[in-house]
């Protein structure tokens, strides 16, 4: 028996130092890949620029930095695409890289992220925006004031918007087929809103909802909160930025403007934030709508676009989605968000941001400014995956193959509802959404739970602001 | 009579087993079937096994989105790496701690065993910190050598070679062999199966990480299949369901012929070690 | 029929005939310290230096961005008043519970149940079924779980309306977001234990197995009695990983329900993710960390202790 075994024994045996030593070979073979050296660029030469990975693919992104470096032939660009599910995945990363001295130099910001940035990391572009205003005299004709508002702190400037959603109203076709009734009129209000979800509701059956959102900060609860005139956080205005408004817009456009937004006071126990909650509520006990999900919205795309759901608010971002998930262009619409006390809409922009422990301050502000030229532009969002900063983007001949239809929403957002704002972002916004959307749970959770929800985000959001990020 | 019994016996142990085996399958075989189907019938309810027109368009548009091929390059080098290394290291420490004698070794196997408790989301930034010095940042290394000392990889040696029979050491100890032949010979060749349990759970466990190489890599030619599958999901959540799933199929099948691989001396070893009792 | 069975039943262990004495020569030692080294030189620099980085960094104010400065007891005083972080801990706790008791009892069961008089295809079939959702990622299986766990469209209460269940609140109400949560981490992990499990019960001689097997119903309580004792080291490898792993849990309460409703999910784990990287506390996260790093100690020493009088090695 052992005799029999160990010819067996001795082929295995030679058999396992063969596979080591082809391991071993292995190894040596891919040594460079190991210790990355064959990786171009990661000396200390290029200007290192940080973006949101999963929202621009890789062919678009090489675009990007091949036409920078054909345009300042002595300069590098690397991009890092940073691949984050969320925006805190992508604060963990830039935030392990400013701890360990090799921050980026640009860094992708939305506005989440824009006061937080502005107040500790950021430099402030406004020397330079001024040096530069005639080249930049044509982007900002080009983009709506509201949006660079939203891009600045204290009176400064601290980036150029790339990109923006506004909170519209996505509507299914077949489902208003199937109920009979047509895309709502721009003026639409709150009643024929609930009116709508009625309708849907009755022909809609098992497995149908007619109104589906995500508990998020951006498009969950705060679109509500603005139709209704109101807002989490007491919202005001910084003084200053007269400096950019009287270079850049005309009259009409500067009425009301300032040095960007300040959001201080909680008050999430005034009578109309509860009354948005009663509201939300109701739509809940009566069916019309599901509580909330916690979570990004992965799913969404899916169930509206099979029909699963009538009515959700989206931005722009939605024509590319529903367009790789199948939808045609006649399948779907959108509209503006139904008017409340007021029709103001939120949005969130985005853009880029330099930082200030970069060492290489002026290319950072050549690459920025390159960022939002339109050529660039055009060729990063040709899949429609977000609304660009610039006007004259927004065209017919973008939406041909996505739609929607209506599709001049998505620009005539801001400027049919000048009052438009991005979503409440104060320094600490990475703490008030995430007290906002806990509480939010709980509030939609039962029929009663609405105003001890409401105290209890009052009293907590109270203890964030006061405390020192 | 004894017979009757025993075959319904069985037969409700069947049963039963395959009840459990469909409801674990059952998300498993949505999300491949999933990944076959067209966009618009991705949500069907009742939810369809085999799609109504099946097609591979998902799988197109994840090779044409993402480099699948350097992806998984990274991925293998990097997991196989680690498990190697694991085996290796733990397969030491937990003989060590099973068999040999020392001083500290009670506070020293503590030791060991508490670095298991540390959740990475605490250690990422000084580790980080720490690789800087070392040019290891932004490296495949960088993920793969501090992976190698493995807490649970030593736990489960440790036990294993408990299990194994006192008797045959001390035979070898008796005919004279030294503390280096009784490892290498009597003890060492009956690690197989416990070996390969690590391996496969070392696999498993890298070849989907995610938090550490979102970290430590920022090359795109550094990235693993994880990292490079976000891509998929598109901006704010807009990517097609089904090609996410694709992703999702394609990154399981290495895994999957991982444990087909592993399963075998897993299961020999087993038996015979029960055997030598 | 049983006698002979547990007359093979292992002696206990005859180490006390053993020359220890040869054992602990220096030959011995200079062995170990060479098995050893590898484990302990990468414990020490990837583990031990960032966690003593961590317990000196709880005593800080840290943003990351500017200094730290020193906060004294500050981070642990503010921890332990805050309600989020308090709710966190008792919230990994019951998930702990629920989820190691469901899984070790699910794998247990399983593995008694796949006797080796079922062939050998079938086996593997099955044991391969268990294994499986361990291979997907928790995050990419969770994205799945969420659509199969809506409230409206999922499969799960398709599934659940056909014996006349109405649809269940499955991730939005503070009564089932846990269950949900625990149903898919066990879901995912209770084949690790079930693999763990048909390895510790293969050592076990076949016959004592197989005899109690065929008592049927009648001699489940003999089955436990002889073969629970022979499984015990399994059973506690088993529970402290089992253990350790669910008071790390962070992705699927992450992706399935963010925490909520209100913080009916929120777990240790993710409180420390979102004070250092959301919130830019990374003193406060540091505490939080140490403090489960102190509860998941103190619960293995517990089981360590608990296991001298319970776990029978052959």
């Amino acid at each position: 028996m052992t005799d029999s075994k160990f010819p067996r024994r001795a082929l295995l045996r030679g058999a396992s130092y063969g596979a080591g030593a082809a391991a071993l070979a292995g190894v040596a073979a891919s040594w460079d890949r190991l210790t990355a050296a064959d990786v171009h660029g990661r000396d200390d030469h290029a200007l290192v620029v940080a973006t949101l990975g999963s929202a621009v693919d890789p062919a678009a992104q090489r675009a990007l930095s091949d036409g920078f470096r054909a345009l300042h032939p002595g300069l590098d660009v690397r991009l890092v695409p940073v691949q984050a599910t969320d925006w805190s995945d992508f604060f963990a990363k830039i935030l392990t890289q400013i701890a360990a001295g090799t921050a980026p130099d640009v860094v992708y910001v939305a506005t989440e992220g824009v006061q937080l940035f502005a107040q500790r990391l950021g430099v402030a572009l406004d020397d330079r925006v001024r040096r530069d205003k005639e080249e930049l005299r044509e982007y900002f004709a080009d983009v709506h004031p509201s949006l660079v508002e939203s891009m600045m702190f204290e009176g400064s400037l601290y980036q150029l918007p790339v990109e923006f959603n506004a909170a519209d109203i996505y509507l299914n076709r077949a489902v208003l087929k199937r109920s009979r009734v047509e895309v709502p009129p721009p003026d639409w209000d709150r009643d024929d809103f609930t009116a709508l979800l009625r309708t849907m509701k009755r022909g809609g059956g098992s497995g149908f909802t007619p109104y589906f959102w995500t508990n998020r900060l951006w498009g969950g609860v705060v679109p509500w909160l603005f139709a209704n005139g109101t807002n989490v956080l007491a919202e005001s205005k910084a003084p200053g930025g007269d400096w950019l408004w009287d270079t850049f817009y005309p009259p009409r456009d500067r009425r009301g403007r300032g040095g960007g937004y300040r959001w201080a006071r909680p008050q999430a126990t005034a009578d109309r934030v509860e009354e948005v909650y009663e509201y939300l509520s109701s739509l809940i006990q009566d069916r019309l709508c599901s509580r909330p999900e916690g979570g990004s919205g992965t799913n969404l795309v899916g169930v509206f676009s099979t029909g699963r759901v009538g009515v959700t608010p989206a931005g722009g971002f939605w024509a590319g989605g529903l367009h790789t998930a199948g939808m045609r262009r006649d399948a779907y619409d959108v509209q503006y968000f139904p008017r409340w006390r007021t029709q103001r809409h939120q949005f969130g922009a985005a853009g880029y941001a330099l930082l200030k422990t970069s060492k290489k301050q002026d290319e950072a502000w050549e690459f920025i400014k390159y960022s939002v030229r339109k050529d660039v532009l055009t060729q990063l969002f040709h899949a429609n995956q977000t609304t660009p900063a610039r006007r004259s983007m927004v065209h017919a001949a973008r939406y041909e193959e996505t739609g929607p239809k209506n599709w001049p929403v998505f620009y005539d957002t801001l400027d049919q509802f000048p009052a438009t704002g991005p979503i409440p972002a104060p320094p600490q916004a990475a703490e008030v959404e995430q007290l906002l959307l806990k509480h939010t749970g709980t509030a939609l959770a039962d029929a009663r739970g609405v105003r001890p929800a409401l105290r209890h985000l009052q009293s907590d959001l109270e203890k964030a602001m006061e405390r020192a990020t | 009579m004894n017979r009757m019994k025993y075959v319904l016996a069985s037969w409700t142990r069947v049963a039963g087993l395959t009840a459990v085996a469909l409801l674990t399958l059952g998300p498993v075989i949505w999300t491949v079937s999933t990944s076959f189907r067209a966009p618009a019938e991705s949500f069907d309810l009742p939810p369809r096994i085999i799609p109504g027109h099946a097609t591979t368009e998902a799988y197109h548009q994840v090779f044409a989105q993402i480099d699948v091929w350097l992806l998984a390059l990274n991925s293998t080098l990097v997991t196989a790496l680690i498990a190697v290394g694991q085996m290796i290291t733990a397969g030491l420490a937990g003989y060590a701690f099973a068999r040999l004698e020392f001083r500290f070794k009670k506070p020293l196997f503590g030791l060991v065993l508490a670095t298991m408790m540390v959740p990475v989301q605490v250690t990422i930034v000084p580790v980080f910190l720490l690789l800087k010095p070392m040019g290891l940042t932004d490296t495949l290394l960088g993920l793969i050598i501090p992976a190698w000392p493995t807490a649970f990889g030593t736990f489960l040696m440790r036990q294993y070679f408990l299990g194994m029979p006192k008797d045959l050491g001390e035979a070898a100890l008796i005919d004279g062999a030294g503390p280096w032949r009784i490892f290498r010979s009597v003890y060492a060749p009956l690690a197989t199966p416990g070996l390969a349990i690590i391996g496969v759970l070392a696999f498993n466990y890298h070849w989907n990480e995610f938090f550490r190489p979102l970290i430590l890599e920022t090359s795109t030619q550094n990235f693993t299949l994880p990292l490079g599958l976000v891509s998929l999901q598109g901006n704010l959540g807009t990517g097609s369901i089904s090609v996410v799933l694709a992703g999702v199929v394609l990154s399981m099948i290495p895994a999957m012929a991982v444990f087909v691989i592993g399963q075998r001396p897993l299961r020999e070893g087993i038996t015979s070690a029960g055997v030598n009792r | 029929m049983t006698t002979p069975v547990l007359d093979r039943r292992p002696t206990p262990t005859s180490s006390a005939t053993a020359p220890r004495r040869s054992l602990k020569d220096r030959g011995t030692r200079l062995l170990a310290a060479l098995f050893l080294a590898p484990t302990l030189v990468g414990v020490l620099v990837f583990t031990v230096v960032p966690i003593v980085g961590s317990v000196v960094l709880s005593f800080f104010h840290w943003d990351v961005i500017g200094t730290p400065r020193f906060a004294g007891t500050d981070n642990y005083t503010q921890v332990f008043t805050d309600d989020t972080v308090l709710v966190s801990f008792t919230n990994t706790l019951i998930f702990m519970v629920f989820a190691v008791a469901l899984q070790l009892l699910l794998a247990l069961a399983l593995a008694l149940t796949l006797t080796n008089r079922m062939p050998s295809w079938l086996r593997s079939t099955f044991r391969s079924a268990f294994f499986f959702p361990l291979i997907l990622s928790a995050a990419s299986i969770s994205v799945v779980m969420k659509y199969l766990f809506n409230q409206d469209f999922g499969v799960v209460n398709w599934l659940l309306g056909h014996v006349g269940i109405a649809p269940v609140p499955w991730l939005t109400s503070e009564h089932s977001a846990m269950a949900a949560v625990i149903l898919v981490y066990v879901w995912q992990q209770f084949g690790f234990s079930f693999l763990l499990f048909v390895g510790g019960l293969n050592t076990i001689p076949k016959e004592i197995h197989e005899a109690s097997s065929l008592d049927g119903a009648s001699g489940l309580r003999k089955h436990l009695s002889i073969t629970l004792p022979l499984l015990s080291p399994t059973l506690l490898v088993a529970s402290v990983v089992g253990i350790i792993n669910a008071l790390q849990v962070f992705e699927q309460p992450y992706v399935l329900t963010d925490g909520g409703p209100g913080d009916a999910t929120r777990t240790v784990v993710m409180v420390i993710y979102q004070s250092a990287f959301e919130q830019l506390r990374f003193g406060e996260a540091s505490a939080i960390g140490v403090l489960l790093f102190v509860l998941i100690m103190a619960v293995t020493a517990l089981q360590f202790r608990l296991s001298r009088r319970f776990v029978h090695y052959q």
